[in-house]
């Protein structure tokens, strides 16, 4: 049925005018029930041989019809259009949406996408526009595509329930899951080119224990021998100002878990206001600050070699 | 109250304003309680959910429907049937509204609600339950549109108007189907029980049962007359039953269904008629004397010559006779019919048999004697009245020697009375005399007001032959009516007073629509259908007329249906300056001259002058005209011809 579908319509990249061929229309539960309601009631008058039983049986199916056109009617003429996705972490919610234009003189009610989950219904006033906004569970890193939506309405009376089945292909990033407990960025890391190292060595700023993967020639020496404790040097302009962080230097078995780790540093990174880089095996960004940083930084991630995307 | 309980409020309140109303029509007819707890209940949910208060366990509202079952129970005796189910019905709404939670509860309430509506109707087609429980339908409908309804932003839809102008989409569906529908003669699962107390004619008669009746301007039926001319007053007796059995005080119907019917010989032009009448829970049928035919199957004559239905008749009929005015009926009488109408309670009436032997004697003959008895009412001080004081057991002396005030049913009963106890064979018939012809409908409608009792005597060579003792003592009564025969003298009901021509009109009007709802809709049968493919162009419709009319009826419907919506579903139609102005910029775009999507009329006008300035003035002009009607505080009313010439004119 899915295949046929699409098979007639082919691929809606754009806005889509909701024709007549591909509005679909099926009673629903209360439909059904409404049908069993009539019957009983058209058997009872025709037994009493009551007329005016049949005529309130009559037209109440005469509304039964009317409003499966309304329902059908409903959908018909509005423009679909694919707006946009909010990528999320894996795990949490994508966001695909929707908007719909209805450029007649007739308000569109209870108008909703559906694709596993379902959109709250929306009102669209005559020559209106809204915006559905579909939240569909994530997985795993990479994207989400949202292969088929479908647009549907109850609307009047919920008797029946009218589609179209649109094939936006809309694909939303699915970032790495932030790791839980992930180790401090390591300092020395974001050396970002020779000239910001050697700056960032100028300006000693004070001594920090030495966490596993720090570079041997920051190693306090002298403390060491005096203390008996691994020491590192910190200089100010070093990691804590501008850090690139590094695939390489993330720690953890799995890509999976070392992209995890990454998705922290510049989530955290980020919300301490501070510029960020980020380095993927054939892939530089240099470090900046801010919300774009942020995006096309986790962007990254979930496209590095990424798996097949999951298909909603 | 926050947005989910305002709103949730709304769908209570729309759901509980629908069944109010469908419990409208059953208000009186449901033994009172019933409606006191269901609008109770109503109220205190609707409280309950402004208050937020919470709702009943389950084990109260368990104890609750056990209590209200057995309380139908020993209201009813039953549960099912009409009134039981009703009341059941409306019960159990009323528990449904103690457990809503959803859109799917109140969708439960909606159709208990358009059920109650489809019970209204089997108690009473009328076109005042029709016109109360339409807009019901159409409030049920609505409710069901905003129970339903969860979108937000936008304008939301008007449940009330949205409903009616669907409904009236779906009215020539309806109509369509009404019409076409086939009609089945019989019913699938046995004919429903009479439960409703029904005023008229009964099977029996005391003393005083017909007077009661006079205060009655219901319908009992109306009449239609083959070629509109209804026959004179005085042979408007519409027989009903006859009352053989006397026990001094009552008469009643014998049951005894075995006599076979006496012969008759008709004479006379006869007189051919429609009778449409209203249910009665009986099994009599109205009849003009002497009934020669009618709607086969319908009925049978019994051996007093009145027509039985098979069935007791539960909702509107109508029936076709033919009957002749002049009849010889019954020359000869057989034994068991001879005991019938001789029979007397023994030692009941003592003075009244006391009284037809002395006067038998003195008479020469039966039919001299039976003279004497009408000259008896008419000479000495008896009085016809609407009031006749109540009588003692033995009600014929009591009425003869006592009160002598009475209305047709005591002297029907005391001439009958001394017409057997002198061996003359006699019977009370009862039914209905006169009517009130309606001039704008052209048909006479008899009222209960027009129930009367009269005689049927005996003779020999003669058969059973008519006398109305009440006719001696008031002539006018069946030569004029009622009214006459109590001239400002007794306070009669409205409908039997003509003091005011106004009002005398409405009811007349009022009527003549009950009477044609009563044809077209009430009694809209396989006849009618069959008489409507006729007039369509099938000759004698069969079954195939039947499939094709209703199939060609429902595609013209759904036709007429799908074109209506799309052409609401058309873009509003432009505004003329507007389309005068697009043909404007059509033609300079031919010349070149392309109007930017973002260039207002002015500058596009400053434009054009530069690059064709032989165009200035004109485009100038009809740009200026253009703003003057689609942005001008008040346009000229001849702004739009202008514009329109103007452009018409305009050839760059």
């Amino acid at each position: 049925m899915h295949d046929w579908i699409r098979q007639r319509q082919g691929p809606d990249r754009d806005a889509v005018t909701l024709q007549r061929g591909r509005i679909y229309i099926l009673p629903t539960g209360l439909g059904a029930a409404f049908g069993v309601m009539l019957v009983a009631m058209l058997l009872g008058s025709l037994n009493y041989g009551n007329n005016l039983g049949l005529a309130l049986s009559f037209l109440l199916a005469a509304l039964g019809v009317v409003a499966m056109h309304a329902c059908h009617r409903n959908l018909e003429q509005l423009i679909a259009r694919p707006a946009g996705t909010e990528p999320s972490f894996a795990g949490q919610y994508a966001v695909f949406r929707i908007a719909l234009a209805n450029p007649g003189r007739l308000p569109r009610s209870d108008l909703e996408a559906a694709a596993g989950a379902t959109t709250p219904p929306v009102h669209v006033a005559a020559a209106g526009e809204a915006a559905l906004e579909l939240r569909l569970p994530t997985r795993r890193r990479g994207s989400l595509i949202l292969e088929r939506v479908e647009i549907a309405t109850r609307y009047p009376y919920g008797l029946f329930r009218a589609w179209a089945v649109l094939h936006p292909g809309m694909t939303c990033l699915v970032y790495p899951c932030p790791a839980a407990n992930a180790p401090p960025p390591p300092r020395h890391a974001g050396l970002a080119g020779g000239g910001a190292a050697r700056r960032g060595e100028d300006d000693f700023a004070g001594l920090r224990n030495y966490h596993p993967g720090d570079p041997p020639k920051h190693i306090a020496w002298k403390a060491y021998a005096r203390a008996d404790e691994l020491l590192i040097k910190e200089f100010s302009g070093d990691a804590e100002a501008t850090p690139v962080f590094d695939l390489a230097e993330a720690p953890g078995a799995e890509l999976e878990a070392r992209l995890a780790v990454l998705a922290r540093w510049i989530v955290d990174a980020h919300a301490r206001g501070l510029a960020f880089g980020l380095r993927l095996p054939g892939e530089e960004i240099p470090p900046a600050p801010g919300d774009a940083q942020r995006a096309r930084c986790l962007a990254a991630l979930a496209r590095f070699d990424a798996p097949a995307p999951d298909v909603a | 109250m926050s947005p989910e309980r305002t709103e949730s409020f709304r769908r209570l309140a729309w759901t509980t304003a629908g069944l109010t109303a469908a419990l409208g029509p059953h208000l009186l007819r449901l033994e009172p309680w019933i409606p006191a707890f269901v609008l109770g209940v109503a109220a205190w949910r609707l409280v309950a959910e402004r208050r937020g208060w919470r709702l009943p366990s389950t084990l109260v509202r368990g104890l609750i429907a056990l209590a209200v079952t057995v309380g139908v129970f020993l209201s009813y005796a039953t549960i099912t049937g009409l009134d039981g189910g009703t009341a059941l019905l409306a019960l159990m709404s009323a528990l449904k509204l103690l457990e809503t939670r959803g859109p799917r509860d109140y969708t439960v309430l909606i159709f208990i609600g358009w059920f109650l509506c489809l019970a209204s109707f089997l108690y009473a087609q009328d076109v005042a339950t029709a016109a109360w429980v339409l807009p019901t339908v159409w409030l049920l409908a609505a409710a069901l549109l905003r129970v339903t309804l969860r979108g937000r932003g936008g304008p939301p839809p008007r449940p009330f108007r949205t409903t009616g102008a669907m409904l009236l989409k779906a009215a020539p569906l309806a109509l369509v189907l009404f019409i076409f529908f086939p009609r089945f003669a019989g019913s699938f699962w046995g004919a429903p029980s009479s439960e409703r107390g029904q005023t008229g004619l009964t099977e029996e008669m005391s003393p005083g049962a017909i007077s009661d009746l006079t205060q009655n301007d219901v319908v009992a039926f109306r009449v239609r007359f083959e070629g509109d001319q209804p026959p004179p007053p005085r042979e408007r007796y519409w027989r009903a039953l006859t009352l053989n059995q006397f026990d001094g005080y009552t008469w009643r119907r014998s049951d005894s269904q075995a006599y076979f019917v006496p012969e008759v010989t008709h004479l006379g032009t006869p007189v051919e008629y429609t009778v449409t009448m209203e249910p009665t829970a009986q099994q009599m049928l109205f009849a003009l004397d002497m009934v020669a035919s009618w709607t086969p199957g319908l009925a049978h004559k019994s051996w007093d010559f009145s027509l039985r239905a098979r069935r007791p008749i539960n909702a509107v009929l109508r029936y076709d006779v033919r009957s002749h005015p002049e009849y010889q009926a019954g020359l000869e009488l057989i034994l068991s019919i001879e005991n019938l109408s001789l029979q007397l309670p023994p030692g009941r009436n003592p003075r009244t048999l006391e009284l037809a032997n002395r006067m038998r004697a003195a008479a020469g003959s039966d039919a001299d004697y039976l003279q004497s008895v009408l000259s008896l009412f008419r000479e000495q001080e008896f009085r016809y009245t609407l009031a006749p004081p109540g009588l003692a057991r033995d009600s014929v002396d009591d009425f003869l020697f006592n009160t002598r005030q009475g209305f047709c049913g005591h002297y029907a009963s005391a001439f009958t009375m001394m017409a057997r106890a002198v061996g003359i064979p006699a019977r009370v018939v009862a039914g209905y005399q006169g009517g009130d012809w309606n001039p704008l409908g052209g048909y006479l409608i008899v009222r209960q007001s027009h129930a009367h009792a009269w005689s049927e005597v005996w003779l020999p060579k003669r058969g059973w032959t008519r006398v109305d003792p009440t006719a001696a003592v008031a002539p006018e009564r069946v030569e004029r009516g009622l009214e006459a025969s109590f001239a400002g003298s007794e306070a009669l009901s409205g409908a039997l007073r003509r003091d005011s021509e106004f009002l005398w009109q409405a009811g007349m009007l009022w009527d003549n629509l009950n009477a044609e709802w009563n044809d077209w809709v009430v009694q809209f049968d396989r006849e009618t259908q069959e008489s409507v493919l006729s007039e369509l162009g099938f000759d004698d419709p069969d079954w195939r007329a039947f499939a094709m009319a209703l199939a060609v009826g429902l595609g013209i419907a759904v036709g007429i249906l799908v074109l209506w919506l799309a052409l609401e579903l058309r873009p509003r139609a432009t505004d003329p300056a507007a389309a005068a102005y697009r043909r404007f910029q059509n033609r300079l775009a031919r010349r070149g001259i392309e109007r930017a999507a973002a260039e207002a009329p002015r500058d596009f006008a400053q434009r054009v002058r530069r690059l064709r300035p032989d165009l200035a003035l004109r485009a100038l002009a009809i740009t200026e005209t253009y703003l003057r009607l689609r942005y001008g505080p008040a346009p000229a009313a001849n702004d739009l011809r202008l514009l329109r010439a103007l452009v018409t004119r305009f050839r760059p």
